[in-house]
């Protein structure tokens, strides 16, 4: 079984504490007064942050865990307070005097650190990573983040679906389709409307358009960061030109405000055509790359991640399929009808990575041109349900899950999770016996979101 | 290599925006003096993301691609704050990134500047405030300049630097 999220709820008389596998979902009650739960972490690495997560959120210890370090809540945060708690009301906090975060460290004979960021050297999201080294060798790798955290969850709480909207845009940028189309799918669960079929092609549309974005700039970065910078400025051409389409057919260069009840009209000449052109550019580019030896030199067995470490460590998307697990939200029958093909790649490693994302891009290509179509029909609503819902999107990165409990028409509790929140937590695994210069090589090769994952 | 020399000869120069090379032949003419004294004949620019979704920086990073290629302007984007003249800064302050953001622009020599970049860190966007961040990013900085949108698209970036240069 596959864990997918570990989150609680503040019940009023108890805790709730949730955690999602793929196929079941397990409820465990907890008492306020003695929050405590068990530690799911040797079983499943990726749970470590979840439960440093709850700690930070609502207080509850978890016994057997051995990391128990605030995640959120970094040195200069106010100590002692659990803002997802519903008695927290605060709308202001001040910093406080720093309390000193111990790193993970190893120790020995010229072993020495080396810290980075949150501040990186280029245009980056902000995040830290912290190497213990020897020499040019990685000896291990601790990914801190959450420098980002917004306090979306709570942001989102006591909102009407359509406030909550906006903000649901803008959680993640590069992702903002998946987080409207798992928000949509969740909005529809509660009206009790079925997605017309029109309006799911149309989203998938989108979507695809939106991994096609993604997928490009990253095609683009990876050889970048090798020191191959031809190819990012042939990608970066193809991505700007991917992006310009979506602008056009949703009004947004990122596709904010772009999924709902209403069809925008789509000139499918014009998106054929730039389709075509498309399908041109990316077999080109795959020969034309390929070809590049001192490049694949660098790709191959660089950051490689193992079968068995990507299935427990919870790995999804890209990180995951390219290490042979064969998980994609979007390996249902719908989209198989459309075209849908599982990218799959067997080399573990960051040449293994790059290799999904091409046929990835291939493979949204054929299925754009099947989701082509400009019908629109009118959506009855009747009314809203209160209720808890989930939803499953496959974002560019990996599987998006998001769960939204409805209360008086209002958002009781709002819980997302990135595909990079367990994709991260994998990240010091690829490690082994690469040198630090090959890191951010490796990084890119996961692509990542730190907007996503801080929250 | 061969293959991608063949295309190139065959794909025409992709930069747009010849207004803004006529436009910023102007400003150098009229700037020219203090451009050579400020910057040194270029701009130097250092993001600092503080809270954002990641789509200011995506745009930013397509300012580097043909279509725009920044480069040519003279303004370019540098790894370190002590290299840089001015300060980009996105998203809403986080409550974990406010010291950190105040110290990249210590970090800075003189003269130096900050533009807000988006709607967040200046309040105007959806994120208002919140425990967990400032929405305001004046109560912490000195702001010189502002660049609106959501995210603003990377043709109202350089308008907007463009902007900047002229308020100096």
């Amino acid at each position: 079984m596959r864990l997918i999220a570990r989150f609680a709820k503040d019940r009023g008389t108890h805790f709730d504490v949730i955690t999602v596998y793929n196929g079941k979902t397990d409820v465990q009650q907890c008492d306020k007064n003695k929050p405590l739960i068990e530690s799911l972490t040797k079983k499943y690495p990726a749970a470590i942050w979840f439960e440093r997560k709850m700690f930070d959120d609502f207080g509850i210890q978890v016994e057997g865990a051995f990391d128990t370090r605030p995640l959120l809540h970094h040195e200069r945060f106010p100590k002692n307070i659990h803002p997802m708690l519903k008695n927290f009301n605060d709308k202001s906090l001040d910093l406080v005097e720093p309390t000193a975060y111990p790193y993970e460290r190893i120790n020995g004979d010229g072993i020495f650190e080396v810290a980075v960021g949150p501040i990186h050297a280029g245009i980056i999201e902000s995040g830290h990573f912290q190497f213990s080294q020897a020499g040019e060798d990685i000896l291990h790798l601790e990914v801190r983040h959450f420098y980002k955290y917004r306090g979306i969850e709570k942001l989102l709480e006591n909102k009407t679906l359509d406030e909550a909207k906006a903000i649901i845009e803008r959680i993640s940028g590069n992702e903002s389709v998946a987080y409207q189309i798992a928000f949509f799918e969740i909005t529809a669960q509660a009206w009790h409307v079925e997605i017309p079929i029109h309006i799911r092609k149309r989203n998938a549309l989108l979507l695809e358009l939106q991994r096609v974005i993604s997928h490009l700039t990253s095609l683009g970065f990876i050889p970048n960061d090798a020191g191959f910078e031809a190819a990012l400025a042939i990608c970066s051409k193809l991505s700007e030109a991917a992006r310009r389409v979506m602008q056009r057919i949703t009004g947004h260069r990122f596709g904010f405000a772009a999924i709902g009840f209403e069809i925008k009209e789509i000139d499918i000449e014009d998106f054929s055509l730039y389709l075509d052109s498309l399908q041109k550019d990316i077999n080109w580019f795959e020969d034309w790359i390929t070809d590049i030896p001192s490049l694949w030199d660098r790709f191959d067995n660089t950051g490689k991640i193992s079968l068995a470490k990507a299935i427990k460590y919870s790995t999804v998307g890209v990180v995951a399929r390219a290490s042979g697990v064969t998980q994609d939200t979007r390996d249902n029958q719908f989209y198989i009808d459309y075209g849908f093909e599982m990218a799959n790649e067997k080399s573990l490693d960051v040449a293994a990575r790059f290799k999904v994302r091409i046929s990835e891009v291939k493979n949204s290509i054929v299925m754009m041109r099947n989701f082509l179509d400009n019908t629109n029909e009118k959506v009855i609503f009747k009314s809203l349900h209160d209720g808890e819902y989930n939803s499953f999107v496959e974002s560019s990165l990996g599987e998006l899950f998001m769960h939204v409990q409805i209360k008086d028409s209002l958002i009781e509790r709002f819980f997302v999770r990135d595909p990079s929140f367990v994709n991260w937590q994998a990240l010091h695994t690829m490690m082994d016996g690469n040198i630090i210069a090959d890191f951010p090589l490796i990084n890119k090769s996961c692509d990542l979101s730190y907007a996503g994952n801080d929250l | 290599m061969i293959k991608f020399w063949q295309r190139r000869f065959k794909s025409n120069v992709l930069t747009e925006n010849l207004e803004f090379d006529d436009q910023l032949k102007h400003i150098k003419k009229e700037l020219k003096e203090s451009i050579h004294i400020k910057f040194a004949g270029s701009l130097a620019i250092r993001m600092v993301d503080s809270g954002s979704c990641n789509a200011c920086e995506a745009e930013c990073n397509a300012l580097d691609n043909p279509y725009y290629d920044l480069h040519r302007l003279g303004i370019y984007f540098v790894a370190s704050p002590r290299h840089a003249d001015v300060i980009l800064l996105s998203g809403v302050i986080t409550l974990n990134m406010l010291s950190h953001a105040q110290d990249a622009y210590e970090q800075m020599g003189s003269p130096k500047w900050l533009i807000t970049l988006g709607d967040c860190p200046v309040g105007d966007g959806v994120f208002k405030e919140h425990f967990a961040y400032k929405a305001n990013a004046k109560e912490y900085f000195k702001v010189d300049f502002h660049i609106a949108g959501c995210p603003p698209n990377p043709e109202s970036i350089i308008r907007g630097l463009l902007d900047f240069i002229k308020t100096i």
